[in-house]
């Protein structure tokens, strides 16, 4: 028997009668583990929370919580009796009834979990939202309503906690408190939980691991470190955003040689025979700055990002590289001038495809 | 697809709503009598030219006046603007019937108005010049005034969501009020109004009494007669079906008219009050006269002329047994009204946790019995209950079920629920439109079961749209007319029966103490409920 505790296995994720996501299979080993899915709008991330929830059904595969069978082709637990608790993206509050009300019917199935139980107080604390209790859902803002629907969600403590996009409506600044604040209290209260998002860095911090869905498939499904540094396929380098593939040529057991930038020195991640001809992943953070370097390449834009500035430049062959330089640095280079690439080029870890 | 206890309900309530639409329609299959070859030598023209002619002056006049004083109470503040507001709902108390029997009595000859002039300008030969509204203009006047009142409420309703933003971009792109009302403001609430005017069409064509109180004859008067003379149901039935179809066609063609448009938006704001216009001078008095020429000639002269003969006749009040009349007139709105409202909520409910088409459909199909006049289902209920007596119930040796459901308050509550289910159905159905599906997912995902989401979900949250709902069909059984006269117990009356049963004795002197009861009691209904009617939360 399986020890996870949650466990998708070989689901097809339909909704309408069109598959969405295919041939789905992850699980979440230990009860109070967050995870989150990444992917782009309409993918079907949705479909799979709602379908996990109870409120879409299956014909292949199963979905099993704490060792118990929750869905298959043929059974399928109703929503109520599953105890998993899903906070819709989009404001899903009883209208006729103020935040308060709304939370507290939540707290009606509330029960006492490992031990704790949540109190309204806590809960309102931890999403600031005491000035919102006495209104009505169409008195208070997008990103409040989002709280507030996610309040109602966590005070009933359930077995499995599935977040949809729950901070897209919060504002940036509020963003990463609240994200800090949630962590918090999931770690506490050992609620395990499925966040879907947009959002890769919200993904990576409230984590434990990532799940990426591309074209109708969980593309992959890792530590956030490594979905980050070691994505397995173009798709997700692509999804990702995280730098370019550049083709160069294996030249040693730990060097390559590109065209452009000459040999780049580092550790494979997976072996590749001498003389093969792979695509290079290449991070804006790979390549260093060096004002003395002959390696000069023209720079064709420049983003400030804060505390860091995007450098692209244009190598010979009329490929753009993106490079990572902290805004600190004194010297800052203007578009058509030339850049400098410090020599011998060192990655920690070379990704090749 | 899942068959549970609200699937099964739901088609039980929808199958049975839908009974004598079938009939109507399995009236094709079956032999008439001569009677369509007479009709169709003599009068079916004339019929059809009535019925047609009746229906598009009635179907203007409504819209000029329920749009025109719609618009002019939500954008405008003019003196009494506020009283006008639900003022003007209150020509939903007098029945067209009662307002063509005050016509008569006010303009016939040596009538009330030939005793105003009199008293005014002493004896003289005034009935020549008096004006007679009677005949086909009559009945026109008559309904009109009385059911402007949907396209009215329906159409205020729309204005006042209409997001100020549209009114500011009309303003923005510089656009006069005439314009904007007939560029941005009326097209925008177009499927109010429409879905208003539906409602006078079906009751228009369906209308019973004020035709026959003027003997014009119409599709209505054929079906009447195809039964009462030719004893012909199978001609009567289908006669009906082509003024379903006719209605049908209208609103095809009006959807078809629409393409692709979209007359709401999504918004995220909330209701923002609108900022109403202040009006000055001779534009302040042309809508102030117009809003009271409405509400006088609407329901001030009815009732005055109703309470006037009242009193001058007071021995016909102490003819009437008042009590007993309210209290069946109360029984039977009490009654039908609960039966109504539980079936429709029930089957609302039912359709959206099954989704099922089957049921949609039947549901879709279901609604039309609003369309069918009273008189052909109070008729269709009695040969269908005829035929399974003599076919069954008789074949199998059991007693005559006919005294359980004929002549009886359970045959006529069951015909009021065929009638009425479509203002039950579509009524809580706008309500529940509100509640968005997610609002049910919620509720399952925080344990609670079907039953308990709809007692402790939806039915508070329908609260308001369930007691207007429950209002518009009290209204509608007290002065309901055909059904009542057709199917009721001997000796049981109410006040619309005992006024027309006056009326048609040409004793409208003796119709005015029932009439002007009607009237009271579906006034105080509005009165208490007007802030349901008008929802019109922010006020």
């Amino acid at each position: 028997m399986s020890k996870n505790f949650f466990e998708i296995e070989d689901v097809d994720f339909n909704v309408g009668g069109k598959t969405k996501v295919k041939n789905v299979s992850f699980s979440i080993e230990n009860e109070g583990d967050v995870i989150c899915l990444l992917g782009p709008s309409g993918i079907g991330k949705t479909t799979i929370l709602r379908t996990i929830a109870g409120l879409e059904k299956i014909n292949k595969g199963s979905i099993k919580l704490n060792g118990k069978l929750i869905s298959s082709k043929k059974i399928n637990i109703e929503p109520e009796d599953r105890n998993v608790s899903l906070a819709f993206q989009d404001n899903s509050l009883f209208p006729h009834y103020t935040v308060e009300k709304n939370i507290l019917l939540g707290a009606e199935r509330n029960k006492e979990k490992n031990g704790k139980k949540i109190s309204l107080k806590e809960i309102v604390d931890l999403l600031d939202i005491f000035h919102i209790l006495n209104k009505y859902p169409h008195e208070i803002s997008a990103g409040e309503a989002q709280r507030a629907s996610l309040a109602r969600s966590l005070i009933t403590q359930p077995d499995l906690l599935l977040l949809d996009e729950p901070l897209s409506n919060v504002d940036q600044s509020f963003k990463e408190e609240i994200q800090v604040r949630l962590k918090k209290i999931l770690n506490q209260l050992k609620i395990t939980t499925i966040i879907v998002t947009h959002d890769s860095y919200e993904a990576f911090y409230l984590g434990s691991k990532c799940g990426i869905i591309l074209n109708q498939e969980l593309k992959q499904f890792d530590d956030p470190y490594k979905v980050y540094h070691f994505p397995n396929s173009i798709e997700v380098v692509n999804f990702l955003n995280r730098g370019i593939l550049i083709p160069a040529k294996v030249t040693g057991k730990n060097t390559l040689e590109n065209w452009d930038l000459g040999t780049i020195e580092g550790n494979f991640i997976k072996e590749y025979p001498k003389g093969a001809n792979v695509q290079l992943l290449l991070q804006p953070e790979d390549l260093e700055h060096d004002d003395t370097s002959n390696l000069k390449l023209e720079v064709v834009d420049r983003k400030f990002r804060g505390t860091n500035f995007i450098y692209t430049l244009k190598t010979p062959s009329n490929t753009l590289i993106p490079v990572f330089v902290h805004s600190h640095h004194i010297h800052q280079h203007e578009v058509d001038e030339k850049f400098g690439i410090k020599r011998p080029i060192h990655i920690d870890h070379i990704v090749c495809f | 697809m899942k068959i549970n206890f609200w699937y099964i309900i739901s088609f039980i309530i929808s199958f049975f709503v839908i009974i004598p639409i079938l009939t109507v329609f399995s009236s094709f299959f079956e032999n008439t009598s001569n009677y369509y070859q007479v009709l169709k030598d003599t009068f079916l023209l004339e019929y059809i030219f009535n019925s047609l002619i009746l229906l598009l002056s009635v179907l203007i006049l409504t819209f000029l006046i329920g749009t025109g004083s719609a618009y002019l109470v939500s954008f405008f503040e003019f003196p009494f603007s506020n009283f006008f507001k639900w003022a003007l709902i209150l020509s939903f108390a007098v029945p067209p019937y009662i307002y063509a029997y005050s016509l008569t009595a006010f303009f016939e000859n040596y009538g009330t108005a030939y005793t105003i002039l009199k008293n005014l300008f002493g004896e003289a030969n005034y009935n020549q010049n008096i004006p007679k509204f009677d005949g086909l203009f009559g009945v026109i006047l008559s309904i009109s005034f009385s059911l402007y009142a949907y396209v009215y409420i329906l159409a205020r309703a729309s204005f006042l969501y209409q997001p100020q933003n549209l009114i500011d971009l009309g303003k923005n792109l510089g656009f006069s009020k005439f314009k904007t009302l007939y560029s941005i403001i009326l097209p925008a609430a177009r499927p109010a109004i429409v879905a208003g005017l539906s409602l006078v069409a079906m009751e228009t064509l369906a209308e019973f009494g004020a035709v026959d109180f003027f003997s014009i004859n119409t599709l209505t008067t054929g079906i009447y007669n195809s039964w009462i003379a030719f004893d012909d149901l199978a001609f009567a039935n289908q006669l009906s079906f082509f003024l379903l179809l006719f209605i049908f066609a209208l609103f095809i063609l009006e959807n078809l008219s629409r393409k692709k448009a979209r007359y709401h938006m999504n918004s995220r704001g909330g209701f923002k009050q609108k900022q109403k216009i202040k009006l000055s001078g001779g534009k302040s008095l042309m809508a102030f006269t117009f809003c009271f020429l409405v509400f006088f000639l609407s329901f001030l002269f009815p009732l005055s002329q109703m309470m006037y003969w009242t009193i001058k006749f007071p021995e016909n009040l102490f003819d009437l047994e008042i009590i007993n009349l309210l209290i069946n007139t109360l029984y039977l709105v009490v009654l039908s009204s609960l039966v109504l409202i539980i079936f429709a909520l029930i089957s609302n409910y039912g359709n959206r946790v099954t989704k099922d088409k089957t049921l949609n459909i039947l549901s879709t199909l279901s609604i039309s019995g609003y369309a069918i006049p009273g008189v052909i289902l109070a008729v269709a209920f009695i040969t269908f209950i005829a035929w399974f007596d003599e076919s069954v119930i008789k074949t199998y040796g059991f007693l005559s079920i006919k005294k359980v459901f004929i002549g009886s308050i359970l045959g006529l509550v069951i015909v009021y629920f065929i009638r009425f289910y479509s203002l039950a159905y579509n009524g809580i159905k706008s309500g529940y439109e509100k509640i968005n599906i997610s609002v049910d997912e919620s509720s399952y995902l925080l344990g609670y079961s079907k039953r308990k989401t709809f007692m402790n979900i939806h039915i508070p949250f329908l609260r308001n749209s369930l007691l207007f709902v429950l209002i518009l069909i009290s209204l509608e059984i007290i002065r309901e007319l055909p059904i009542t006269l057709i199917l009721r117990p001997f000796n049981f009356e109410t006040f619309a029966t005992t006024a027309y049963i006056s009326a048609s004795e040409d004793l409208l002197e003796a119709a005015a103490v029932p009439s002007l009861f009607l009237i009271l009691i579906a006034t105080s209904f509005i009165l208490v409920t007007s802030k349901y009617i008008l929802r019109d939360q922010n006020e």
